[in-house]
């Protein structure tokens, strides 16, 4: 343990402590805008300058380990300065239209600006030069308001392991971007959106679909109807000033109604579908494999997350025949929307708009492929963050905390607790093994309270196994087979468990992978600013939604067993097979 | 020469054993065993023809059939690169230089073959001065002592024999063969090795980490940084160019020291000859077992590649280097961890410069001992710099650590071309600061530098002379800083950026009160908080600067005005922008070439109504800052107003503005010297009626005390002062300031602005013994007694003492009354003499005898009366302040020169007693009247000052100015705006095509009286010109004005 002295207050704190954080212990918050946790210190911004005594300048406290009798002073007039004088240099090369920015109220230069006291520009002169890149379905990267602290280089690069920007260029003509100055779709972007979750400022935001959203809701001609995505109950209320983990299910809902949607529903709905085809998809692969002796992929990897599809399209194609067939829940459910609901209320296809609300800003990507319009056109029409549903319901003059609880509408609102649990990482495959486990067996999970701790929580790569024993006859040749399953989440951490397969074979019978940190909890598109603490709340908070219920296993949703009554079939059916299920192909550049 | 024919050597002892039979031909004779010629191979040897003078050797000696017994070397870099190409004569060192091909011959016959030196082609340095016939005759070598450099010039670096001859790689040998790691770091602490890379960190402390930092598994790594990027540094690209073995064998010893396998030299893509010399020569040592596997059969081992970077500035800097070897973008990361610890992937590294690997071997040869006798007392041994700039010799040079900053530029760089002064020393380029001419005395070491806002760095060191705008250094070096930086942090990329607009603003005229604080106070903050060395040192050339040069800052802000001249956006043309007094000096000369002299005339008196006066007397500042000079030689500027001014039949009054209110302004200039008439002249024209009092009983002050008539005939100033009469100016003579009135009566009778300009009037006497002797006079009372009353008394021999123009026209006076011999006494050189040269020149040619470095000591006094004096022969010792060499007394005893009558010509002052009074004046701690630069303005709101009362004694222009600044702002003062309307810019209406080249006419001096009809006579001494030449020297002039824009200059 080493001892330190900041601002006059004595701890001690162990060996390899950044200034930044032996400050936090004593209560003392030094800002940054660089700064990323469990990272190496990038030490851009240099706002989190600080005096320490000895030393030859001013050191950043993010990058300077903690040495034994220290003195440090955040709050002396040099290092006040000095951090005041960094924001007016950044706010003179900053193209930071304040009114009209999409982080105005968020954003963390503007917040900093005001808490030091930065009142004129000393310093002015040619600006950052502004290029817009609108190229994705997904984002919008505005050059003009970078400022170059790298947090999304750092994610993209060293969390996702995507690589689709950099910093090129020196002195102030450095720019982030993707190479050679592309645009982002002539890269290999996943569009997973964590650059967008962790920009500071306006540089990187989500490319809204508010207005078509409201156009939409307000022609009579149409039928809207909405779903949400599992991950957006847990997080929606920050941005309302709930605290992280806060459920608002219930005021969601009544949000929606009020908003003007004709139809509420829940793409945990589709979730539950998902485990219907998926885990069947795992039992019949397994079976060719161990009884047909077929040649078959596997492990088999799930296929909910569109930034993984991408990501294996662009750098493992070798791995697509692996990934489930299933479309993702989102697509699923605007597959059976536009087809079965559509019929059910007597409308036509075009009649029918469908909203999603998720976490993430590659659901916009995905609901544009071209494979997604097995209703004859495309199945889910707008795509809209956890982040514009909030400003759709503050631009609507609706006092969210006020609304009631209300109950997602029939027939397509009704999950399961597993559906919930696809939010966060492990959930996927928690909620399958609950599904197929009971399909094999005909008896529960047996693990305590349906929860397998092996995948839970927020390590990088999980790994568990799980012997079946009792299998019911027709799944005799599953009897005493260990099952094997991984879960990652984080593409970097993706690329690790590909690579591991890459080099030992198919180590697993089942994969679950998630784009981004924490599963959708943590997506591209949820509120502002999640790190792991924020994560694992929304997590908890998805778990008690999910105890909360009593139906907690996809199979038991009475409306999906009245879907394949009505109209699917049985799992795998010639009908699933065309609205529920998709192939990739390898894409390059 | 490549690997076929080396073989493995097995151990040190076949190491020395090849060594001897390398070394046991003839001792003078190369390892061929034949004679040798060396021929420099160097950069910019090479560009500038080398190996066209080779090839040319190589006939001339196959001609002469000697190419079995003489062989052409041809050798890196051997030092004095303005003399390229250069050619040494291995056996006597006869150094030549500027060969070209056709001079191989003379060289193969007359010196080979002749035994009998070239003289025309050996090298001169040093000014000029008599050539030198050995390399260590030259005094650019004399005070070099060369362990870096060793090899370098003396060898082909293509041959690892020739490096094995002079002891290559012995030191490895040594190492591997007798000393433990622990002992080889050990060593290198007591040489006291600081790294040469720029921030000076003890080598043997950085190894000592490296190998003592825990390795995951035990890799390390000693890494070479050979990525010089500092504009005009080549130090480490000459040695790996002309000795990479020394670089080889000191990575080795390293790697050997802290346990490392394999090295890396970082070298930027831009250096493909250092690339591919260094190539060659580790597969060379490949071949030789000097590296790779078990190396001179020990278990040993070390193998190197080499790494090409594009040639990023910033990956200098260590951790940038490092990402950029692991193919990441060249950019630094936070330390710690210090590469010592985390380096090069992960693992402990080394990371030292080239020049530093290349003083490794010596150390461990000769020992650290031998070392740490060199350089000072906490920086050991040599440093290499690359001489560069205004100096005569440039080029590579390696000197003790320690040795004063004079002592290169002056000595080994043979002082400033074109006789220009020395005016900073720009060192450690980029992240380093300029020392002016003061601190010319600085060592070159690390902290003495550092604490004058320089730096050490990589051994840039570029001299800058009176041509040099400081502030346009500072912008160069912030704009190369600036392009370079990686754009990681913030202060570096943005605050550079905004620096860079204040200084290019500044530089363009539109500089703003206030920018030179913004620019101190972002560069310190930029120094404070960047994230590496580069960003913490960039803003130094501007602290620097503004640290020494605050005045040119301010004249570039305040007077939009660059001295310089060359701020294209505050100067219209440098000849202008150089006049004191701001006269269109394109414009008159122009007009002149046109033949409309009336109009050219008018355009000179709008800024100085002694055209005729400064046609005779001026130093014309002009014509040093003449872009022609470029071409051939400057336009001859005053020559060209001598005529001009000669045009003039009847006085031209210029234009005047009446103005009612101020006719009734009561305004009162003291002293009818220039800045007082001028002054005047410039105030009548605004339309005031001043009044200008005169002690003396002509008006002129010293143009008609003190300069002879024969420079300026009397008549010639009588009629500027009755043109300046002309516009209403009265003019009071015989009344003196503290015996006939005081500034207080002035006040009584109601003067509402009174101007000072009572001029620098008493000589100054000599504290030596016999001072007081009869025949012992000082030259303003000498000059003045015979200029206002026509007679003086004059000895037979006569000794002036001083080096000034007083002393030249005391000289010149006493030769014209008759004196037999007139001696000047100047304890300096001739070329620190501060008379004007062409002065000088005409005094020797009437019979002026000049004796430099004695200095009186004594006068011999016989009967009260002066009869000699003895004179001290001196010596030039440090340099002054002045940045000239102070005179110390020599050795020796004291000669006496017999004289009659001595005049002290050894500085002037002024008369305070007439300025004490009830108004007390107040002076600055030099005892001149303190006064606003740029007003004139005294503590005294009425009271206003200028010319020698201000400045001390200065010239006749920078008097006219301080004139028309000081009318300028009494002015304003009444009237609260300026209303200068001679200071706008207009157009001379003369056409100019720009497309048209140059004319080729020659400069012309004016000419001068013949000497025999001169001596005797107070007649003028220079004639003007006729029409033709006058116009065709005008004609020469290259309209710098052309196109330009009004700026207020």
């Amino acid at each position: 343990m080493l001892n330190v002295t900041i601002n006059k207050q004595t701890i001690q704190v162990p060996e390899g402590t950044m200034i930044l954080q032996a400050a936090n212990k004593v209560g003392v918050t030094i800002p940054t805008l660089c700064h990323l946790e469990n990272r190496e210190p990038i030490g851009a911004c240099r706002v989190c300058l600080v005096e320490v005594e000895g030393a030859r300048t001013l050191v950043a406290s993010c990058s300077t380990p903690v040495t034994e009798g220290m003195v440090v002073h955040t709050n002396s007039t040099l290092a006040r300065n000095a951090r005041r004088q960094v924001l007016e240099l950044l706010l003179s090369e900053h193209d930071g239209n304040c009114q009209t920015c999409d982080r105005s109220g968020d954003c963390e230069l503007r917040a900093l600006a005001e808490e030091m006291g930065v009142t004129f520009l000393p310093y002015e002169g040619v600006k950052a030069k502004k290029k817009v890149d609108e190229s994705t379905p997904a984002l919008v990267r505005d050059n003009g308001k970078c400022v170059k602290c790298r947090r999304c280089v750092t994610v993209c690069n060293e969390i996702q392991g995507v690589g689709a920007l950099f910093p090129q260029g020196r002195g102030f003509q450095t720019v982030i971007g993707p190479a050679f100055t592309r645009e982002l779709d002539g890269v290999a972007c996943v569009q997973c959106g964590q650059c967008a979750a962790i920009c500071p400022v306006g540089a990187i935001v989500e490319k809204s679909c508010i207005p078509e959203v409201w156009k939409a809701l307000e022609n009579p001609g149409l039928h809207v109807i909405v779903q949400t995505a599992p991950a957006i109950r847990a997080a929606l209320g920050e941005c309302f000033g709930y605290e992280p983990g806060t459920r608002v299910t219930g005021k969601m809902a009544a949000a929606l109604r009020r908003l003007g949607f004709d139809a509420v529903f829940d793409t945990n709905f589709a979730a539950d579908l998902t485990i219907m085809e998926e885990g069947t998809e795992l039992l019949t692969r397994l079976k060719k494999a161990l009884v047909d002796k077929e040649e078959v992929a596997l492990p088999m990897f799930t296929s909910c997350s569109p930034g993984w599809i991408s990501f294996a399209e662009f750098y493992f194609p070798q791995f697509l025949p692996n990934i489930s067939t299933c479309k993702s829940p989102q697509q699923m459910f605007g597959a059976v929307a536009k087809s079965y609901y559509a019929s059910k209320i007597g409308k036509k296809p075009e009649e029918l708009v469908v909203v999603s609300v998720m976490p993430c800003t590659a659901k916009k990507f995905e609901a544009q492929r071209p494979e997604m319009n097995s209703s004859g056109m495309r199945d889910v029409d707008y795509v809209l963050t956890t982040r514009e549903l909030a400003k759709m319901v503050k631009e609507a003059g609706i006092d969210f905390k006020s609304l009631p609880d209300e109950d997602m509408d029939a027939p397509l609102g009704l999950s399961s607790g597993a559906a919930d649990i696809f939010a966060n990482t492990g959930g996927v495959m928690e909620a399958a093994l609950r599904t197929a486990y009971e399909i094999v067996t005909g008896k529960a999970l047996p693990v305590d309270n349906l929860h397998v701790k092996a995948v839970a929580g927020l390590d990088g790569v999980k790994e568990a196994a799980l012997t079946i024993k009792g299998a019911k006859k027709e799944w005799s040749f599953l009897e005493g087979v260990e099952l094997k399953v991984a879960v990652a989440h984080g593409l970097g951490n993706a690329r690790r468990v590909l690579e591991h397969i890459k080099a030992n074979g198919p180590v697993y019978h089942f994969v679950e992978i998630m784009t981004c940190p924490g599963g959708c909890v943590g997506g591209g598109g949820q509120p502002r600013f999640t790190d792991d603490s924020v994560r694992l709340k929304r997590i908890a908070a998805i778990y008690s939604e999910d105890e909360g219920k009593k139906m907690r296993k996809s199979h038991e949703n009475p409306d999906i067993q009245t879907l394949y009554a009505e109209y699917l079939g049985k799992p795998l059916g010639a009908k699933s097979h065309h609205l529920l299920h998709t192939h990739y192909k390898a894409k390059e550049v | 020469m490549s690997v076929t024919g080396l073989k493995r050597i097995g151990s040190a002892k076949e190491l020395a054993e090849w060594r001897e039979r390398l070394n046991a031909k003839a001792p003078s004779a190369g390892v061929s065993g034949k004679r040798q010629i060396l021929v420099c191979f160097g950069g910019s040897c090479l560009a500038s023809g080398a190996k066209e003078v080779r090839d040319a050797l190589q006939v001339a000696l196959d001609l002469e059939k000697l190419g079995d017994r003489v062989a052409l070397v041809e050798t890196g870099c051997m030092g004095p690169c303005v003399m390229g190409p250069v050619v040494m004569i291995a056996e006597d060192r006869t150094f030549y230089q500027g060969v070209k091909p056709e001079d191989a011959s003379d060289i193969i016959r007359q010196h080979i073959c002749g035994g009998k030196r070239v003289e025309r082609l050996l090298a001169c340095d040093a000014a000029g001065k008599t050539p030198a016939p050995c390399r260590q005759e030259m005094e650019f070598f004399k005070r070099q002592t060369q362990v870096v450099l060793r090899n370098c010039g003396w060898i082909d670096p293509g041959k690892i024999g020739e490096t094995v001859a002079r002891d290559g790689y012995a030191a490895l040998a040594k190492a591997l063969s007798g000393m433990k790691p622990e002992d080889v770091v050990k060593e290198m602490e007591i040489s006291g090795l600081r790294g040469r890379g720029g921030a000076g960190f003890p080598t043997w402390l950085k190894w000592n980490f490296a190998r003592s930092s825990e390795s995951p598994d035990g890799v390390r790594y000693v890494l070479c940084n050979a990525d010089e990027g500092d504009p005009g540094a080549y130090m480490d690209r000459s040695v790996l160019e002309g000795d990479p073995h020394s670089v080889i064998e000191g990575m080795a010893i390293a790697a050997y020291a802290i346990g490392a396998r394999q090295g890396y030299v970082y070298v930027r893509a831009e250096y493909p000859l250092a690339v591919e010399r260094l190539t060659e020569a580790i597969s060379q040592a490949r071949a030789c077992g000097l590296l790779g596997e078990n190396i001179l059969g020990t278990s040993f081992c070390f193998d190197l590649e080499i790494r090409m970077g594009s040639g990023a500035f910033v990956c200098g800097e260590e951790t940038a280097l490092i990402a950029s070897i692991e193919g990441k973008r060249g950019e630094p990361r936070p330390r710690p961890p210090f590469p010592a610890h985390k380096g090069l992937w992960g693992r402990p590294t080394v990371l030292n410069n080239v020049e530093t690997y290349a003083n490794v071997a010596a150390i461990i040869l000769k020992g650290g001992a031998w070392y740490a006798e060199m350089g000072t007392a906490k920086s050991k041994g040599t440093k290499v710099f690359a001489l560069a700039g205004a100096v005569r010799n440039t080029g590579l040079v390696e000197i003790p650590i320690g040795t004063p900053l004079g002592e290169v530029v002056y000595d080994i760089g043979g002082g400033i071309r074109n006789n220009r002064s020395f005016k900073a020393a720009q060192i450690g380029g980029p992240s380093g600061g300029c020392i002016p001419r003061q601190h010319v005395n600085v060592p070159l070491d690390y902290e003495p530098l550092a604490e004058l806002g320089a730096i050490m760095g990589s051994g840039g060191l570029i001299v800058m002379d009176e041509d040099t705008c400081m502030v346009d250094v500072a912008r160069f070096f912030l704009e190369f800083v600036q392009e370079e930086s990686c754009g990681k942090c913030v202060p570096c990329r943005v605050g550079t950026r905004r620096m860079l607009e204040i200084l290019e603003r500044i530089c363009n005229g539109e500089g703003e009160e206030g920018d030179i604080e913004r620019l101190e106070e972002l560069g310190n903050f930029i120094k404070q908080s960047s994230l590496c060395g580069l960003g913490q040192t960039a803003p130094n050339p501007v602290l620097s600067t503004i640290r020494h040069f605050r005045e040119e800052y301010e004249e570039h802000i305040r007077d939009r005005h660059c001295r310089a001249g060359v701020c294209a956006g505050l100067v219209r043309a440098p000849c202008l922008s150089a006049c004191p007094a701001g006269v269109d000096v394109p414009g008159f000369v122009a007009l002149v070439g046109d033949k409309r002299y009336a109009e050219a005339l008018r355009l000179h008196r709008e800024r100085n109504p002694f055209a005729s006066v400064c046609a005779r007397v001026c130093f014309h500042t002009c014509e040093d800052k003449c872009r022609r000079a470029s071409l051939d030689e400057p336009v001859a500027i005053r020559g060209i107003k001598r005529f001009m001014v000669d045009q003039e039949v009847m006085v031209q009054v210029p234009e005047g503005r009446e103005n009612a209110d101020n006719a009734k302004r009561k305004v009162a200039v003291i002293g009818a010297g220039p800045a007082g008439l001028s002054c005047a002249y410039f105030l009548a024209r605004m339309g005031y009626v001043p009044i200008v009092i005169e002690a003396e009983p002509r008006p002129g002050g010293m143009l008609v005390q003190a300069i002879p008539a024969y420079r300026l005939p009397r008549e010639e100033l009588a009629r500027e002062v009755r043109m300046i009469e002309h516009l209403g100016v009265t003019i009071d003579t015989g009344r003196a300031l503290g015996r006939d009135f005081s500034l207080a009566d002035l006040r009584e009778d109601g003067y509402e602005a009174v101007f000072l300009g009572v001029g620098a009037p008493l000589g100054v006497g000599l504290k030596v013994p016999g001072a007081h002797a009869r025949g012992v006079t000082e030259a303003m009372s000498f000059l003045r007694q015979y200029n206002i009353r026509g007679s003086v008394p004059v000895g037979k021999r006569v000794a002036v003492i001083g080096g000034g123009n007083a002393a030249i026209d005391a000289a010149r006076t006493a030769i014209r009354l008759g004196a037999q011999s007139v001696t000047v006494i100047y304890r300096r050189t001739r070329e620190e003499m501060p008379a004007y040269a062409e002065e000088i020149e005409e005094a020797l040619q009437e019979g002026v005898v000049v004796r430099t470095l004695v200095n009186p000591e004594e006068f011999v006094v016989e009967d009260g009366a002066v009869s000699g004096i003895r004179l001290r022969a001196m010596k030039l010792g440090e340099f002054d302040r002045s940045g000239r060499r102070r005179p110390e007394a020599g050795d020796g005893e004291g000669e006496i020169l017999p004289a009659d009558q001595v005049i002290l010509a050894i500085g002037q002052a002024l008369d305070n007693k007439a300025l004490s009074g009830e108004i007390e004046v107040e002076l600055d701690e030099k005892g001149w009247v303190k006064a606003d630069r740029r007003t004139g303005a005294t503590a005294l709101p009425w009271l206003f000052s200028g010319g020698d009362a201000a400045t001390g004694p200065s010239s006749v222009v920078e008097a006219i100015a301080a004139g028309e600044r000081a009318a300028v702002a009494i002015d304003e003062m009444f009237t609260g705006a300026e209303h200068a309307f001679w200071r706008g810019y207009r157009d001379c209406g003369v056409g100019f095509d720009p497309y048209a080249d140059p004319v080729n006419y020659a400069r012309e001096k004016l000419h001068t009286m013949p000497l025999e009809k001169r001596r005797q006579n107070f007649a003028e001494v220079e004639q003007s010109w006729n029409e033709a030449t006058a116009v065709r020297q005008a004609r020469r002039c290259l309209r710098c004005d052309y196109g330009k824009q009004p700026c207020g200059c």
